[in-house]
C-alpha cells in the first residue's frame, strides 16, 4: 500500500471508531439525564453523567486524529484539497459550523452539570444531541458526492456546485442513515458491554443494579439496530448501482454486477469479511438477549457482550474502509462514467484525473525522513493514548 | 479621516472573506492563548508545590488546569473551524501551503495529539500521579502547545517574510529600492528551464543571478514578476497566453520541432511555476524552509509570550477582582491571595519582556524585512494624521528600529504605489501596493493600551507585596483581561492588516489565494456573527462554571 494512503487510512480509522461511539455517547447522555430529572432516579443520574464523562475524555482524542487526517490529505493531496476547497464550501460549512457549536455543548454540558438549571442544562444537551446528528450530514454529502459528484457544473471553466443537486445524491439518504444508526448501534453495543463487564467486576449493588438496568435496557436497540443495519445496508448497496466502478469491485467477484461488470480492485473479500463480523454481532447479541433480560448476566453472557461490542467497533472501521478502498485509486469513485465526463469540460479532463487520483502524491511529502518521523511519533502518542484512556477507564480508588 | 482610512483597508481584494477570516481566527487566537499560558503556569505552580508541599499550590494548579481543560475543547473547536474556513475560502492558498510548506502543518499535527493526550491525562489523572509525576506531565502538555505554536506560526512567518526575501529599502540611505527590481525573492531554476530564458531581459526586469548549484542556477527574481506568474498559475493561464512569452529565449525555440513548440506553448503556467517551486524548496530545505524565515525566531518568542501575558493578566483579573468584592472564608481568602500574588508578579516578568524584548525583536524584523509596513505602522506620512510625528517620536522610532538615530524611517508616502505589479500585465483587483494607514492607529493603540496594563500590574503587584487592597485597583481587574484581549487582537491585526497587498508577501496576493465560488456577503455576516456569539456564550459559560457556586457547593454550604 502507498505509504500516503496508509496515514490516511489509519487516521480514518482511529477517527472514524472514536467519533461512532462519541455519537452514541453525545446522544446517549441527555436523554439518560432527561430520564433522570424525569423520574428523580439518583443512579440513572450517576450512569448520564459517567457517560458525559467518557464524552468528555474522548471526543478530543477522536477530533485530533480528524485533523491528522485532513493534514495528511492536505500534505499528500495539496491540489485535490484545493480543488474540495473550491467546490464543497456548503456541505463542508453544515458540519464545521455544528462542529463548533458541538464542543461549546459538550464543555458546557460536562463541566457545567451543575452550574446550570435542569431545563438549561437540559437545552445545551438537546443541541448536543443534535450537532451529533449534523456533523456527519454535512461530511456523509461530501462523501456522497465522491461516490458521484451530482451537482457538479462548469462555468467558464470554473468548477460550481448546485447544493440542492449535491444534496439529493440517491448515495447521500441510505449513507447517512447507515452511519448514524451503524454509530449507534455499536457504541450502545460496546457501551452495554463496559457495564455489563461492570456487573460481573463490582461488589457495590448499587453499582450492580445500574449496570444490569442499563444492559437489560439498550440490549433490544442493539437487536433492532443490526436487524435496520441489514436494511439501510442493502438500500445503500442498490443507491451503488450507479457507481459502477465501486459497486463491481465490491459485489461482481460475488455475482453481482452492473454494467460491464469488471472488477478493478477487488474489495469483494472486505466485504464477505464484514459479513462475518456482522454474523458474529448476531451471535453475541442472541445468545446474550435472554439471558440478560431474565436478569441472567453471567460471566459467560458477558464475554459475548464483550467480543460483540468490540467486534462492532470492528464492524464500523471494516465498514468504512470497504467504502473507501472500493473506489481507489479514485477520489471520485465514477470519474471515468461517461455521463460524469460529459459535464466536464474537455480541456480540463485530463488535470482533473490527475488532481483526482491518489496515485498522484505530492512528492516533497514522501520523504523517507518524513515517513520515519511519521512512524516515530505516532507510535509514541498511540502508546500515549492507549495509556490514557487506561486512566480514563480505569475504576476510581478515591 | 475615518472613513478613509477604512476604505482604504476594504478597498484590497475579497475584504468581506478577509474580515470573516480575522473573525475567526481571532476567535480561534482569543481562546488559545489560554492553552499556551494556563498549562506553563500550572506547570510552575506543580513545581512549587513537588517543593514545598504546600497543597494551596496544588489547588492553584488544579484551577487553571481545569481553565485549560475547558477552553482546550472549545480552542479545538474553534481551530477546526480556522482550518475549515482557510481551505473554504482560501483553498488556492490552502493548496500551495500543503504542496511546498506542508512540513510544519504536518508536524503540527503531533503537536496537537500531545497536546489532547498530556492535557486532558494532566486532569483525569489529578488524583492518580505522585507531584513530580504530574510535573512531568504538564511539562509535556506545555511542551504540546508551545510545539503546535511553533510550527503554525512558522508557516505565518513565511508568509509574512518568506525565507530568501530581500526587501526593497535601505535604512542608510532612505531611499526605495523599487528602481532596482526590490523586493525580490530567491528562487532556484532548474538547470533544464534555464536555456528557454532570455537571461538578458530577466536581467533587464530586475533579475539577479546570485549562484550556482549543479542542478540549478539561483536568482534573485522581483515579486512582481512571481505576483504575476502565481495569478497566472491559479487562473489556468498557459504559456502561449503568460508574461513568460516576454522572456522566452528565442533561439532555443527557434531549435524546437514544431510538436516540441506546440507542447511547450500549451503547458499551464503552474506547471512551469511548480518545477521552480518545488526546486527551491528542495534547495532551502523541505522541513526547515519555513523556520528560516528571517522573521520567525523574534514572531514565536512574541506569540508565547502573548499567551503567557494574557493568561496571567486574566488570572491576575479574576482573583483581583475576586478579593475587592470580599471573601468570607479566611482559607479561601489566603488561597485567592497567594494565587493573585502569583499572577501579577507572573504579569509584571512577562509584560516587560514582551514589551523590552519578544516585541522590540519583532519590531527589528519588520523593520528589516517588511519596510513597507513598517512606514505604515510608525505613520511615515504628511498625508495623514501621524501620532509618531506630533508627539516628536521620529528620533526614538529610527533607534528602535535601526538602533542608530542617523538611519532613515521608510517613507510611506513614496513607495510605489505599483511596485507589486508586473507592468506588462498589472492584476486589476490590486489597486495601491501601499499596505494600509489604518495600521498606524491600531498599533499605536495597542502601545499605549499594553503600556497601561504593564502600570496596572506594577499597580497590584506592590499592593500585594504589602498584603494591601485598593478595591478600586483590584475591581479595574475585570476590565484588565478585556484590555489585555485587546492588545493581543490588535498586535495580530496589525501583522495581518499591514501585510495587504500580500497574502504571502511578495507572492500571492488575496485574489489569488481565494476560492473561486465565493458565498454571499450576507452568508459570511452570519458565519462571522455565530463565531462572535459562541466567543459570548464561551466567556459565559466559563464565568458560570469557574465562579459561580453550583447547586453541589450550594448544597455544601
Amino acid at each position: 500500500m502507498m505509504e500516503s494512503v496508509f496515514w490516511l487510512a489509519f487516521a480514518f480509522g482511529f477517527h472514524i471508531v472514536l467519533v461512532n461511539v462519541a455519537i452514541t455517547l453525545g446522544i446517549l447522555a441527555p436523554y439518560l439525564r432527561w430520564r433522570s430529572l424525569k423520574e428523580n432516579d439518583k443512579a440513572l443520574e450517576k450512569v448520564a453523567r459517567e457517560v458525559t464523562r467518557l464524552l468528555a475524555a474522548t471526543y478530543g482524542l477522536g477530533g485530533v486524529f480528524a485533523t491528522a487526517f485532513t493534514v495528511f490529505l492536505l500534505s499528500f493531496y495539496p491540489e485535490f484539497i484545493g480543488l474540495a476547497g473550491n467546490i464543497a464550501l456548503a456541505p463542508f460549512a453544515i458540519s464545521i459550523l455544528s462542529i463548533v457549536l458541538n464542543f461549546f455543548t459538550i464543555v458546557a454540558f460536562y463541566y457545567g452539570w451543575d452550574k446550570w438549571s435542569p431545563r438549561a442544562h437540559l437545552t445545551i444537551g438537546f443541541f448536543m444531541a443534535l450537532t451529533f446528528l449534523l456533523i456527519p450530514l454535512g461530511f456523509r454529502a461530501v462523501f456522497a458526492f465522491l461516490n458521484t459528484p451530482q451537482g457538479l457544473y462548469f462555468e467558464d471553466g470554473v468548477p460550481r456546485l448546485d447544493l440542492i443537486k449535491a444534496l439529493a445524491n440517491p448515495t447521500l439518504p441510505p449513507l447517512y442513515l447507515k452511519s448514524i444508526v451503524g454509530a449507534l448501534t455499536a457504541g450502545t453495543f460496546a457501551l452495554a458491554a463496559g457495564y455489563a463487564y461492570r456487573y460481573t467486576r463490582t461488589n457495590d449493588e448499587e453499582v450492580k443494579r445500574v449496570s444490569l438496568v442499563f444492559v437489560q435496557k439498550t440490549v433490544p436497540y442493539v437487536l433492532l439496530g443490526l436487524v435496520t443495519m441489514v436494511f439501510l445496508g442493502l438500500w445503500y448497496a442498490f443507491s451503488l448501482q450507479n457507481v459502477e466502478y465501486k459497486f463491481n469491485n465490491i459485489f461482481a467477484n460475488l455475482g453481482w454486477s452492473v454494467g460491464n461488470g469488471v472488477v478493478h480492485y477487488d474489495m469483494s473479500w472486505l466485504f464477505m469479511f464484514k459479513m462475518i463480523l456482522v454474523a458474529i454481532q448476531f451471535a453475541a447479541i442472541i445468545v446474550a438477549y435472554n439471558a440478560i433480560r431474565r436478569g441472567n448476566l453471567t460471566s459467560g453472557v458477558t464475554k459475548w457482550m464483550i467480543a460483540g461490542g468490540i467486534v462492532a467497533l470492528f464492524t464500523i472501521l471494516v465498514g468504512e474502509y470497504l467504502n473507501a478502498f472500493s473506489q481507489y485509486p479514485y477520489f471520485i469513485a465514477n470519474l471515468n462514467d461517461p455521463k460524469v465526463l460529459a459535464i466536464i469540460p474537455k480541456n480540463l479532463v485530463p488535470a482533473l484525473a490527475q488532481i483526482l487520483s491518489l496515485e498522484n502524491v505530492n512528492q516533497l511529502a514522501t520523504l523517507r525522513g518524513v515517513a520515519m518521523l511519521t512512524a516515530g511519533f505516532m507510535t509514541f502518542l498511540v502508546i500515549s493514548a492507549v495509556y490514557y484512556l487506561y486512566i480514563v477507564l480505569k475504576p476510581r480508588t478515591n | 479621516m475615518v472613513t478613509s482610512v477604512i476604505s482604504q483597508w476594504l478597498s484590497y481584494p475579497v475584504a468581506s472573506d478577509r474580515v470573516l477570516s480575522m473573525i475567526g481566527i481571532e476567535v480561534h487566537w482569543a481562546i488559545l492563548q489560554y492553552v499556551l499560558g494556563l498549562p506553563f503556569m500550572a506547570f510552575i505552580a506543580l513545581i512549587i508545590y513537588a517543593v514545598k508541599k504546600d497543597e494551596t499550590w496544588k489547588k492553584i494548579a488544579l484551577t487553571l488546569t481545569k481553565g485549560f481543560i475547558l477552553v482546550f475543547a472549545v480552542g479545538a473547536a474553534t481551530g477546526t473551524g480556522a482550518e475549515f474556513g482557510l481551505v473554504l475560502l482560501w483553498p488556492n492558498l490552502t493548496e500551495a501551503a500543503g504542496r511546498y510548506i506542508y512540513f510544519p502543518l504536518y508536524a503540527e499535527v503531533f503537536a496537537f495529539l500531545m497536546e489532547v493526550i498530556f492535557i486532558y491525562m494532566l486532569y483525569y489523572g489529578w488524583n492518580r500521579f505522585k507531584p513530580w509525576v504530574l510535573v512531568i506531565i504538564a511539562l509535556l502538555a506545555f511542551s504540546g502547545s508551545w510545539f503546535s505554536a511553533a510550527m503554525i506560526v512558522s508557516v505565518n512567518s513565511y508568509m509574512v517574510a518568506p525565507t530568501g526575501i530581500h526587501p526593497a529599502y535601505d535604512p542608510s540611505t532612505g531611499q526605495w529600492l523599487y528602481s532596482q527590481g526590490y523586493p525580490k525573492l530567491d528562487l532556484y531554476l532548474p538547470k533544464s528551464l534555464v536555456p528557454l530564458l532570455n537571461v538578458t531581459t530577466l536581467t533587464k526586469l530586475g533579475m539577479t543571478v546570485s549562484g550556482v548549484t549543479p542542478d540549478s542556477v539561483k536568482v534573485e527574481m522581483p515579486v512582481r514578476i512571481i505576483q504575476r506568474l502565481a495569478w497566472e498559475s491559479w487562473h489556468g493561464v498557459k504559456v502561449k497566453d503568460s508574461i513568460l512569452m516576454l522572456v522566452v529565449n528565442k533561439t532555443t525555440v527557434s531549435h524546437m520541432s514544431k510538436e516540441q513548440l506546440n507542447q511547450l506553448l500549451n503547458t499551464p503556467v503552474k506547471a512551469i511555476v511548480d518545477k521552480i517551486l518545488v526546486n527551491t524548496v528542495q534547495h532551502e530545505g523541505v522541513y526547515t524552509i519555513t523556520f528560516k524565515s528571517p522573521v520567525y525566531a523574534a514572531t514565536i518568542i512574541h506569540a508565547i509570550g502573548a499567551g503567557l501575558t494574557t493568561s496571567s493578566f486574566t488570572v491576575m483579573g479574576v482573583y483581583a477582582f475576586r478579593l475587592a468584592r470580599g471573601v468570607e472564608s479566611e482559607e479561601y481568602k489566603k488561597y485567592a491571595k497567594k494565587f493573585l500574588k502569583y499572577s501579577a508578579y507572573f504579569a509584571v516578568i512577562i509584560i516587560a519582556l514582551q514589551g523590552f524584548v519578544f516585541g522590540h525583536e519583532m519590531g527589528r524584523a519588520v523593520a528589516y524585512y517588511n519596510p513597507e509596513k513598517l512606514s505604515a505602522m510608525e505613520g511615515v506620512t504628511t498625508q495623514h494624521f501621524s501620532i509618531t510625528r506630533t508627539f516628536h517620536l521620529d528620533s526614538l522610532m529610527k533607534f528602535l528600529a535601526y538602533g542608530s538615530t542617523s538611519a532613515h524611517m521608510p517613507n510611506y508616502d513614496t513607495i510605489t504605489p505599483n511596485y507589486c505589479q508586473c507592468k506588462a500585465a498589472p492584476n486589476p483587483d490590486i489597486k495601491t501596493c501601499k499596505p494600509p494607514i489604518l495600521i498606524h492607529y491600531l498599533y499605536y493603540t495597542k502601545i499605549t493600551l499594553a503600556v497601561l496594563l504593564g502600570v496596572y500590574a506594577l499597580g497590584i503587584s506592590y499592593y500585594v507585596w504589602r498584603d494591601k487592597k485598593s478595591k478600586w485597583l483590584f475591581k479595574l481587574g475585570i476590565a484588565g483581561i478585556v484590555v489585555v484581549q485587546v492588545v493581543s487582537y490588535l498586535g495580530w491585526a496589525v501583522r495581518e492588516i499591514g501585510r495587504k497587498p500580500w497574502t504571502i508577501y511578495g507572492v500571492m496576493t488575496p485574489d489569488v489565494a481565494h476560492t473561486f465560488n465565493p458565498a454571499p456577503v450576507w452568508e459570511v455576516a452570519l458565519v462571522a456573527l455565530y463565531f462572535l456569539g459562541m466567543l459570548g456564550i464561551l466567556a459565559y459559560a466559563v464565568w458560570r462554571i469557574m465562579w459561580v457556586p453550583g447547586s453541589k457547593e450550594m448544597m455544601a454550604k
